[in-house]
């Protein structure tokens, strides 16, 4: 028998595709460590952290105002599912994490939808996972945008946003102000 | 101003006497906000030595509710082979259930207790172990003593719905409940229901408290002892 034919079923990966933007990307080199359009494979009970320290974070950022572990993501799995859901955690003192509507303070965590924009900063990034069918690995893949992910209109820092019971994808991305929930207020 | 940290009191038992399971278990040990990782392998914060331990059998992980102060913790099942069960609650490769203020965990035929004393750090925690010679959870007395005032002489005929003593895996002894509330898994049953242990397939296999297979568990016939 060929290999082919005896080889392992192979599993569809669970998929992220973080699509990631800064204002000063072209400048100051602050993404140079990180391997654009390069798929990498991790096992999915890696905690995948993203800051300035190399040492200690998968995904790091050549900027002195990134915490050293800034956030972390994470798989797991919900019971009676067959999919890996994702969940990130602020692992930043200084600085909050906007998710979709929500800013997470030190140590909180949350489950992201499929589709999110994730915010600390100046930096936004996307973060889209495609569900897949194996529970070992899951595939990371970053892209740099050229321009910036969410319109900044009515989007001041400091100002507080809503909670909302939400739904990540209809906040984010969205170029309208009509469409962002802090507007209505 | 220090702030106290939250400290974990574990206490840890195998039924195997003298050996060597908890070996390198420190009495005290303080971690970072990472989650603590508990299996056989060396890079283990938490190291045991149970040849059906996996590598990294689970993870505490501290984390902070949203408006809460005080660290809380998930535990996350990292083998893929078998269970480990909190509170009664099955959890299978990658699934994770918050802790509460005491939780019964049982994996790889380990009995593990878990109290949580909030702390107001952010920056750490402590677990505190002690190694318990005897069984931390176990059904309750008096259940067992209604099952010996019932069971004939002869052996319960075929279909019989009479539980046989014993037959449960649990030793007898005095316990005391503290946190009884069950917590069943969805869709999970309400009886202990034991077979001979079989070799472990890992996947889809059915798991046990003590590495057997089984069908179900019984929450709530489990308490503290």
């Amino acid at each position: 028998m060929s290999s082919f034919e005896d080889a392992d079923t192979e599993e569809t990966v669970t998929s992220l595709r973080v699509t990631i933007y800064h204002p000063g990307q072209m400048q100051g080199g602050i993404f140079q460590s990180i391997r654009f359009s390069n798929p990498e494979k991790l096992p999915s009970s890696e905690v995948v952290k993203f800051g300035r320290n190399s040492t200690v974070c998968h995904y790091t950022f050549q900027d002195k105002q990134v915490s050293r572990v800034q956030f972390s993501l994470q798989l797991f799995k919900k019971f009676d599912s067959s999919v890996l859901s994702l969940e990130i955690k602020n692992m930043s003192r200084r600085t909050g994490l906007l998710v979709g509507g929500m800013e997470l303070g030190y140590l909180n965590k949350v489950e992201l939808p499929s589709r999110c924009v994730v915010r600390f900063g100046e930096y936004q990034l996307l973060v889209e996972k495609q569900d897949g069918e194996s529970l070992e690995f899951f595939e990371t893949l970053f892209t740099m945008s050229p321009r910036p992910l969410l319109q900044e209109q009515g989007w001041p820092a400091g100002k507080p946003t809503p909670e909302l019971c939400w739904s990540a994808q209809s906040t984010c991305l969205s170029a309208c102000p009509t469409e962002m929930d802090e507007n209505e207020y | 101003m220090e702030r106290p940290l939250t400290v974990l009191r574990m206490s840890l038992y195998h039924p195997t006497q003298g050996s060597a399971v908890f070996a390198t278990v420190p009495q005290r040990l303080q971690h970072d906000t990472s989650p603590l990782l508990v299996g056989r392998g060396l890079g283990s914060h938490l190291q045991l030595h149970l040849p059906g331990l996996s590598r990294q059998h689970l993870s505490l992980e501290p984390y902070r509710e949203q408006g809460g102060a005080l660290l809380a913790f998930s535990l996350k099942a990292l083998s893929r082979r078998g269970c480990v069960w909190v509170n009664g609650l099955a959890l299978r490769f990658l699934e994770q259930v918050p802790l509460g203020t005491v939780n019964r965990v049982i994996f790889a035929g380990i009995q593990m207790v878990v109290h949580v004393e909030g702390g107001t750090s952010l920056e750490a925690f402590v677990c505190c172990f002690h190694v318990s010679p005897s069984p931390l959870i176990c059904r309750p007395q008096a259940e067992e003593t209604d099952e010996w005032e019932d069971i004939p002489e002869e052996p319960p005929a075929p279909g019989s719905e009479q539980p046989v003593p014993g037959h449960v895996g649990f030793p007898h002894g005095p316990s005391q409940a503290v946190d009884s509330s069950p917590e069943p898994r969805p869709g999970g049953g309400t009886e202990i229901q034991l077979q001979r242990e079989a070799a472990d397939s890992g996947g889809g296999a059915p798991c046990s408290p003590h590495g057997h297979r089984e069908h179900s568990m019984a929450e709530t016939g489990l308490e503290l002892s």
